[in-house]
């Protein structure tokens, strides 16, 4: 299974990792006022590398998907900054207009949420499609044929033409995959994208993001409480009570901010 | 496009009452317009039985039955002696009161014309025999459905008997000497007569004609007719004198009628109902089923895609529930029409009708799309993540 031919670009990649290109500084964001404020986010500062695939874990209600909303430009924080870097410009996320927001989100972001969310009376290749017309104005023919390659990349070019009632519950969410990648983005974003799966679906979502960071350089945070997936990825982030910890859990998960310097699949 | 019909067929169990209530509004609309202009059309049936092509009569004439009389001198030789014109003969036709055998009087319409085998005016509708029996004066012929209004529900029998059932119009005695068939009417029943009984009735002199009928050698001539009548020394001479072509008259009779009676509010309001329950189940239904697809719209808006495109989305939607709704109520009007025909009122469902009403009604499924919209507003992708 791969994106691209393996060539230098994961060397060059390796190289750029070093330069952080999704920062969040001082992040803080609390829900309702008075007596009945809570704080989902309590200063939160992080970066994420390019070509990384980021591992967010905590307790329920720690400010997970937040977090995520946060940097991703779904959510203003209450302070603190996000900045992306694309095509070498610093961009401050949160100092856009709405519209420039939606702009970049556009062009350089894709999102997997909890449970599949595909449209019932659709095929898989046009769940894909549908982003490219309506979001880039592809033509159809264009848009039919990168949609049919981005399935078969994920081994589902048998299943273009089914509906999501034909597919399984990983395949569909191998179509949700397909539709958050279709754009190539620079930045990919999946709040519980194994939550509705058992492992050894949960295990190719995870090989295939891990591919998608990996062999096509994108910025990846994947929210879950699944520790099964600890090893799969780069790095981990504890929140716990909408702080980033910085000891060490208790369990085998290793601390936060640990880079895990995985093999590349030959 | 081809996602929205797709869409539409693969949901059509939740679209299915949206489609219904466009057909329901559609049908209403050209249903009740038809059976209106079905009634208003029996106001013109003197008019649309004749063969007359021109009509000319007093001004301000508003509808048939309201003339005013004119002067006939000159003016039959004058119109008979315009080009095109092949044939020109006097009419009479006024409202009038038919005093009843048992006492009570009631509105009748006098139709007064010549009664010869030429005749251009809706005496044609009368048998050969019933014309020969009007020549003599004080003879009337009614349609048959109009006897218990007239209160000479026994004049049938009398007729077997070769007698006559006996009344009063203007105080003149008058004898109904046979019946006819088709020949209802909204305001008050036509009695048919000779011009010289209707003059006799209505007090006019010899001279005297409330309307004057003009036969063209071609129907399409008739037009020509009328603006030559309109432009000549004649209608300097008499000013009262207005000129029209039978289907203009006929229009301005209905037109006339359709006004003085309501009937236009009364359909405009039913007709109003009939939108409003499409547009309010038609715009729930598009409500419901963007709902219920927004979690993948939330995802679309996160990707940025613009909000515009997916209201976009929802008024094409909007668009075609309208245009399957309308394709239902086509074939379901037409039956209802042959349902009603069958009872004995029939609608008048001309292709225009039922194009305003498909327009109308298409107009009414994309706003009650644009109504829908407010169900995006609700859409957050942030709501999402959770
Ligand atoms: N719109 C909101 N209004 C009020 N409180 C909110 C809102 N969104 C989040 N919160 C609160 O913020 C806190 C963090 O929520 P968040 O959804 O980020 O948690 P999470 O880590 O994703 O939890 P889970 O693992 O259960 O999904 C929670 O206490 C939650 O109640
Ligand atoms: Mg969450």
């Amino acid at each position: 299974m791969a994106w691209v031919q393996p060539d230098d670009a994961d060397l060059r990649s390796a190289t750029m990792r070093d330069e952080p290109v999704l920062q969040g500084f001082h992040l803080t964001r609390s829900f309702g006022d008075g007596e009945t404020r809570t704080y989902a986010l309590r200063d939160v500062s992080l970066g994420l590398r390019k070509g990384e695939l980021a591992l967010l874990m905590g307790p329920s209600g720690s400010g997970k998907s937040t977090l995520l909303a946060v940097l991703s430009g779904l959510l203003e924080p209450d302070r603190g900054q996000v900045l992306a870097r694309v095509n070498g410009k610093e961009v401050d996320l949160w100092k856009l207009t709405p519209r420039q927001r939606e702009q970049f989100r556009l062009k350089h972001c894709g999102f997997i949420f909890q449970g599949y969310n595909l449209f019932p009376a659709l095929t898989a290749r046009q769940q894909l499609e549908i982003v490219l017309r309506w979001g880039e104005g592809v033509s159809g023919a264009e848009a039919r044929e990168r949609s049919r390659e981005m399935l078969s990349l994920l081994g589902l070019s048998k299943k273009c033409h089914l509906l999501p009632a034909q597919l399984s519950g990983g395949e569909k969410q191998r179509v949700a995959i397909g539709r958050a990648l279709i754009k190539n983005p620079q930045f990919v974003f999946a709040d519980e994208p194994t939550s509705a799966l058992d492992w050894a679906h949960g295990e190719q979502v995870v090989e295939l993001l891990r591919i998608a960071a990996h062999e096509r350089g994108a910025t990846i945070l994947v929210v879950s409480h699944d520790h099964r997936i600890v090893p799969f990825v780069d790095t981990v982030f504890h929140l716990e009570d909408g702080r980033l910890q910085e000891s060490e859990p208790p369990d085998e998960t290793p601390p936060p901010g640990v880079r895990f310097r995985l093999e590349m699949p030959p | 496009m081809s996602y929205t019909l797709t869409t539409l067929w693969h949901d059509r169990q939740r679209y299915l009452p949206g489609i219904l209530a466009v057909a329901f509004s559609a049908l209403l609309i050209a249903l009740q317009c038809g059976l209106l202009f079905g009634l208003l059309s029996i106001s013109t049936i003197p008019i649309d039985r004749s063969d007359a092509d021109v009509w000319i009569g007093p001004q301000k004439v508003l509808s048939v039955d309201t003339g005013q009389p004119i002067s006939e001198s000159k003016l039959v030789s004058r119109v008979a002696g315009l080009p095109g014109v092949t044939h020109v003969e006097p009419y009479i036709q006024r409202f009038s009161f038919w005093e009843k055998p048992g006492g009570g009087t009631d509105l009748c319409i006098i139709v007064g014309c010549r009664l010869t085998e030429d005749s251009i005016g809706p005496s044609k509708v009368l048998p050969r025999e019933l014309r020969d029996r009007l020549t003599e004066e004080g003879a009337v012929v009614v349609d048959e459905s109009e006897l218990e209004r007239l209160d000479i529900q026994h004049a049938p029998a009398l007729l077997e008997q070769g007698r006559f059932a006996t009344a009063k119009i203007n105080g003149r005695p008058v004898r109904v000497v046979g019946l006819v068939k088709g020949m209802r009417s909204i305001a008050g029943p036509y009695i048919f007569c000779s011009l010289f009984t209707a003059r006799s009735i209505m007090k006019l002199g010899s001279d005297q004609t409330v309307y004057v009928l003009a036969k063209c050698d071609d129907p399409k001539h008739a037009s020509l007719v009328v603006e030559q009548l309109k432009s000549s020394p004649l209608q300097q001479e008499q000013p009262d004198m207005s000129v029209f072509t039978k289907d203009e008259f006929s229009y301005k009779s209905r037109m006339h009628w359709l006004l003085k009676t309501k009937g236009g509010l009364a359909l405009g309001y039913a007709a109003a109902l009939g939108l409003l329950v499409g547009l309010v189940v038609t715009s729930q239904t598009l409500y419901a089923a963007t709902m219920a697809s927004m979690r993948e719209y939330a995802i679309l808006l996160a990707l940025g895609i613009p909000r515009w495109r997916l209201r976009w989305t929802v008024v094409t939607q909007a668009f075609w529930i309208g245009i399957f709704g309308v394709i239902v109520s086509i074939p379901a009007t037409y039956f209802l029409g042959e349902l009603a025909t069958h009872l004995g009122v029939k609608p008048l469902l001309s292709a225009e009708l039922m194009a305003a009403a498909a327009v109308i009604t298409l107009g009414m499924a994309i706003f009650s799309g644009i109504i829908a919209l407010r169900s995006l507003k609700q859409i957050e992708p942030v709501n999402l993540l959770r």
